[in-house]
């Protein structure tokens, strides 16, 4: 029996990008509300003046990080992103963007990452709500490359910046293929008939929705990686879509305020007129274990059901509407489930 | 009707730090304070009162660090109103000391100008953003932080009212200075007993809406590693005599001055009444407001 074959996923890949700035800039800081992550040891290893651990306390991790980052400190938190977004939203917004400072902060476990963990650890709102802050920049990365080369345009970037990753076991996207991250969006595959635009771990049911559909619908479909989704670069964006008959935007995210949502801001705002359908968690939340899949296939987040969705809306069967929310309590009340 | 204006017609005095000065500081600094409210029809007259001379004993004792013609001065003290209701008390002494113009007093609120009601960090001599509580003692912790990093002498004091400390974030900051041993870090706290709806340790909790038992603050940050002092906060040589030492290389931990203060300290009609947080007097009540401050 074989040891443990440990593969790093996007976060330790940024980390490790992230350990050869902080060997550089000595003004780098590292606080985590006693969060950690494989590659975080070397940090607390050869960096100890500059690594902080300040314990469960996400209130304090982005006050202190204010405090540093006023005091000429490049300052990285990290923790669960709904920690590090939610449960500190107000630090985030007063103490980090009112006072736009160089703070970076990073959640791992995007999306259903921490699939069986429950509504505690899942993190569909992030997006809606760290969007909403003035000055901050938000990414939301597809793959380990990619994150590996967002470290050093972060760290040259002195605005405040969020970073949701996704756990390991993520597949690559951008292994052979070159990213610019400056662009805050790639065209991974060019297709006519529909562009699907996705963000994070989505990016790949994209790539397997698009295959698909070309072998067994005849659809030309394109997809674009959505990374940075603050601010989205309308410009590329807009070159892109120029002559693509129908926009899909896919999030493993709540449809309020995501992803779709800003798409379709900025299609209305910028006047270009395509038919566009959002796919992504209706107002709900998920208390069902089994694993991200069963989740996935429930809520119609997996390739089948996107695809499905697709050929529908492109023959007419649907008109592109996500299911229409629950108009009752989603779920029985707790006392009558017994 | 007098305006803030005519309110500041105090000369721009260099205080010696007698105390017969600061008292008459003190005064000058009240009665700007409520005629800058009674122009604006808002801001917090009591719970300015409350922190008046722990505030002029700091900027005109000798106890505070500062550069008014360099607010930005990398030596000077890092000076947090965490309770950032209380600007409308800061803002004559930053103005009388030259931070920024006396006649920025004559609009507080006011359209195009620079003071408002809570203190924002692009006021110059005010560092961050406090408006909403508890957020002035982490940030307080990463400053003392970045203070040691740098190898830099100053201080980072923290000024924080008493019903503030029911937000949970500042034991959190506690636990952390606790355990850093702070010693460039100052805490004190304007220990008025008042919240918005009530006092803060009522004696016999007759009312719902009185705000829970805070006490025993002193012994609460001492056992989170904190050197406690206890003092009056109206009283300049309690003042002064709990911070001469801040400086000194012997202390070994984060200081916490917990300042016994009333809230409304210096007008009879709100001296301890929790009506007055937010309000602001007129008719004969600002007839007898007037007439008490003019008194000290």
């Amino acid at each position: 029996m074989g040891a443990t074959k440990f593969i790093l996923g996007m976060r330790d890949r940024y980390f490790n990008e992230l350990y050869k700035i902080f060997e550089r800039d000595p003004q780098a800081i590292f606080i985590t509300a006693d969060n950690g992550a494989p590659t975080l040891d070397q940090f607390a290893r050869d960096f100890p003046d500059r690594f902080i651990n300040v314990g469960i306390a996400e209130q304090q991790l982005i006050g202190m990080a204010c405090g540093m980052a006023f005091e000429g400190k490049k300052v990285y938190v990290y923790a669960i992103a709904p920690f590090v977004s939610l449960r500190c939203y107000e630090q985030v917004k007063l103490d980090v963007c009112a006072m736009n400072l160089p703070i970076v902060l990073i959640g791992v476990g995007a999306g259903y990452a921490y699939d069986i963990m429950g509504p505690s650890h899942h993190t569909v709102e992030d997006i809606s709500i760290m969007r909403a802050l003035p000055n901050l920049k938000v990414y939301s990365m597809a793959d380990g490359s990619s994150a590996a080369e967002l470290a050093q345009v972060v760290h040259q970037d002195s605005s405040p910046q969020y970073i949701r990753f996704d756990r390991a076991g993520i597949p690559e996207v951008y292994a052979s293929r070159p990213i610019a991250i400056e662009d805050g969006l790639t065209q991974l595959r060019q297709g006519k008939d529909v562009c699907i635009i996705a963000t994070g771990v989505m990016v790949h049911t994209a790539l397997a929705a698009a295959d698909i559909l070309r072998q067994t619908s005849n659809l030309n479909v394109g997809v674009i990686d959505a990374f940075r989704i603050k601010p989205m670069n309308a410009e590329l964006l807009k070159q892109y879509l120029h002559n693509v008959d129908r926009v899909v935007t896919l999030e493993e995210h709540l449809l309020a305020g995501g992803l779709g949502s800003a798409i379709a801001e900025l299609l209305i705002d910028h006047d270009v007129r395509i038919p566009t359908m959002r796919i992504g968690q209706n107002d709900r939340f998920v208390f069902e274990y089994g694993g991200r899949n069963a989740i996935w296939e429930k809520y119609g987040l997996d390739v089948g059901a996107v695809t499905s969705r697709i050929v529908k809306w492109v023959r007419g069967e649907s008109a592109g509407a996500p299911d229409a929310p629950a108009q009752t309590p989603q779920s029985e009340p707790h006392s009558a489930r017994y | 009707m007098k305006t803030a204006s005519s309110s500041t017609a105090s000369p721009r005095s260099k205080s010696t730090g007698a105390y017969a000065d600061l008292r008459a500081k003190a005064q000058w600094v009240r009665k700007t304070v409520l005629e800058m409210a009674v122009k604006a029809h808002s801001g917090h007259i009591s719970t300015a009162y409350s922190q008046t001379e722990l505030l002029v004993a700091l900027y005109y004792g000798g106890l505070l660090r500062f550069d008014a013609q360099n607010p930005k001065w990398a030596g000077r003290d890092r000076f947090i109103l965490s309770k950032g209701q209380g600007g409308i008390g800061l803002y004559p002494i930053l103005a009388d000391l030259g931070f920024f113009p006396l006649s920025e007093l004559d609009n507080f609120a006011g359209v195009g100008n620079l003071l408002g009601v809570h203190a924002e960090w692009n006021i110059p001599g005010i560092e961050v953003i406090t408006g909403s509580l508890g957020h002035g003692l982490p940030i307080a912790t990463g400053m003392a932080e970045a203070a040691l990093l740098n190898h830099e002498e100053h201080l980072v004091v923290c000024f924080l009212g008493d019903a503030e400390l029911f937000e949970g974030s500042n034991w959190e900051a506690a636990i952390y200075a606790g355990h850093r041993g702070y010693r460039n870090l100052v805490c004190i706290v304007d220990r008025n007993g008042q919240g918005v709806l009530g006092p803060t340790d009522p004696a016999d909790r007759r009312l719902a809406s009185d705000n829970p038992q805070l006490n025993p603050v002193d012994k609460k940050f001492k056992a989170f590693g904190f050197e406690t002092r206890v003092i009056d906060g109206h009283s300049y040589a309690d003042i002064v005599s709990a911070l001469k030492d801040m400086r000194s290389p012997k202390r070994k931990k984060p200081l916490m001055i917990v300042a016994n203060t009333k809230k409304g300290k210096g007008a009879s009609l709100m001296e301890g009444q929790r009506l007055w947080h937010y309000r602001v007097p007129d008719g004969t009540d600002l007839e007898l407001t007037r007439h008490d401050v003019a008194q000290g």
